[in-house]
């Protein structure tokens, strides 16, 4: 455990001597929102949640749906490039006899707290606009669709050239969290049940309009982003062996 | 000129040499495409759409699939040969000579990247002026190769330059998407009120292209803005390049900065 404290002190480190980074953090999901609050058009979202319809102006539901969406972006990119940055040190932690399931542990770490600034950010800017019925459990959702995304930008990390994981991260988020798992869609293919945002973006939706939340959904995401972290630090593990 | 074609020639095989960025380039358009109209099918017929969704859905699929491509293409362009471009500078090329071989070189994935998207496009959407489509595909295709070349040139970190790209592109592909009615405005001073969406870069080029595939003509109004866009953007990425090259723009004086 304190190799993993050690490998995610020294990320942290790594991160807080960037500054530009750090800014964008803050400043990226901040301008994002500010901009979707700003365009709203006017008008009623019709905001489907399961067997539940609720009817609320678009003005609201445009900051409550992009929130998610940009922190779950920012974490997918972040973690992306958290492997590619380190990939040389982490090499050599290998070799120090660092074990691939620690590696991957302290990048989980980080991306914590990458998710948390993601989140605070994201939601600070939106209740400026919007004010979601159950607070708690709106940053709960926020919070797990950018940790579940987060993942996943780890997983491009380790197995795909920067070029090709930026593009999918960014459609990958786009077509799922913006257009799949968008409440404001009828009639979702069964398989968008499947895709990484579905459980999360369901628990800060819920959270957002109606103020119950269904529990289950917060374990589905908790068991997607365990199965997410299992295959990484096999494809870690595996990319170790092979370099 | 031999020189230009020569790097041009290395970068595009540089590129070419990465089986992933190929299979990026022939596969990936055509799976974004699908899922676009796939997932904008499940959203009722909104008035905003104007044809069926999962036409709009392919539409705007082919058009973010190739210009998010260019974006990142420049971007990475810029970035990652930074350091080689510092040793051919000092090795006698004129920096404008290496911006063009950047621009030359990500035009040609452009259009490559929309020949695959058109074709993936064509297979399940009748297009109506395969020609102008496929010339508005491209022209996006620059507007957002050239913001990554901007990027690229201004935070030239691929992390902090990709978070600028992607959340650029974010707004764009939810503003211009025509999913939703934006209408607002915004006062600029001797200018009057201008559209939020006239500062949204794929605009323009979306209209045009939309008009080309579903009814043959050019969407009057839209061609002068969008190539304003690419103009505008192409005189920023000089200035911006050359701002970095110092007194090696013009000259092969060692590229000092």
């Amino acid at each position: 455990m304190t190799r993993v404290g050690a490998a995610l002190r020294s990320g942290a480190t790594e991160l807080r001597r960037t500054p530009l980074l750090l800014a964008l953090l803050v400043f990226a999901p901040a301008y994002v929102i500010y901009v979707f609050t700003l365009v709203a058009p006017g008008g009623t979202a019709v905001v489907h949640l399961g067997g539940e319809v609720v009817r609320t102006p678009l003005a609201e539901a445009f900051p409550a749906f992009t929130t998610p969406m940009t922190a779950a972006l920012l974490s997918g990119i972040t973690g992306l490039f958290l492997m590619h940055s380190s990939a040389l040190a982490d090499s050599r932690l290998v070799v120090a006899g660092y074990r691939a399931h620690q590696v991957v542990l302290a990048r989980l770490g980080l991306l914590l707290g990458v998710a948390a600034v993601a989140t605070a950010v994201s939601v600070g800017v939106m209740l400026t606009a919007f004010s979601p019925d159950h607070l708690g459990w709106f940053v709960l959702g926020t919070g797990l669709t950018a940790l579940v995304y987060g993942m996943v930008g780890v997983l491009a990390g380790v197995l795909l050239a920067r070029i090709t994981g930026v593009y999918l991260i960014l459609f990958g988020s786009m077509i799922d969290l913006f257009i799949f798992q968008n409440p404001l869609a009828t009639d979702a293919p069964a398989a968008a049940r499947f895709l990484p945002g579905h459980y999360p973006l369901r628990v800060a939706m819920e959270a957002g309009f109606t103020g119950t939340v269904e529990t289950a959904s917060v374990g589905w995401t908790l068991l997607y982003l365990g199965v997410l972290t299992a295959i990484t630090i096999g494809a870690f593990y595996r990319e170790m062996r092979v370099t | 000129m031999s020189r230009l074609t020569t790097v041009t020639r290395l970068r595009v095989t540089e590129l070419a040499r990465q089986p992933l960025t190929l299979v990026m380039l022939l596969a990936l358009p055509p799976i974004v495409i699908e899922m676009y109209g796939v997932a904008v099918k499940s959203f009722p017929q909104l008035p905003t759409l104007g044809a069926d969704p999962a036409t709009v859905g392919r539409m705007t699929g082919t058009l973010f699939a190739v210009a998010f491509l260019a974006g990142l293409v420049g971007l990475f362009q810029v970035i990652s040969a930074r350091r080689g471009d510092e040793r051919a500078a000092i090795a006698g090329f004129p920096r404008w000579e290496l911006l063009a071989t950047r621009l030359l070189t990500m035009v040609i994935i452009a259009v490559a990247g929309a020949t695959v998207a058109l074709a993936a496009l064509s297979y399940n959407v009748d297009v109506a002026t395969a020609t102008l489509a496929f010339g508005f595909l491209v022209l996006a295709a620059l507007v957002y190769g050239l913001i990554g070349v901007i990027v690229g040139t201004v935070v030239p970190q691929e992390l902090e330059g990709s978070i600028v790209l992607v959340f650029m592109a974010d707004i764009d592909n939810a503003l211009s998407s025509g999913l939703f009615p934006i209408d607002a405005s915004t006062t600029i001073p001797l200018v009057g009120d201008v559209a939020v969406t006239d500062f949204v870069p794929l605009y323009h080029p979306r209209e045009l292209f939309v008009t080309a595939v579903l009814d043959g003509g050019v969407a009057s109004g839209h061609l002068l803005p969008a190539l304003g866009w690419v103009f505008g953007l192409l005189t920023i990425a000089f200035v911006a390049y050359g701002h970095t090259a110092g007194n090696g723009w013009f000259t092969s004086n060692g590229g000092s900065a």
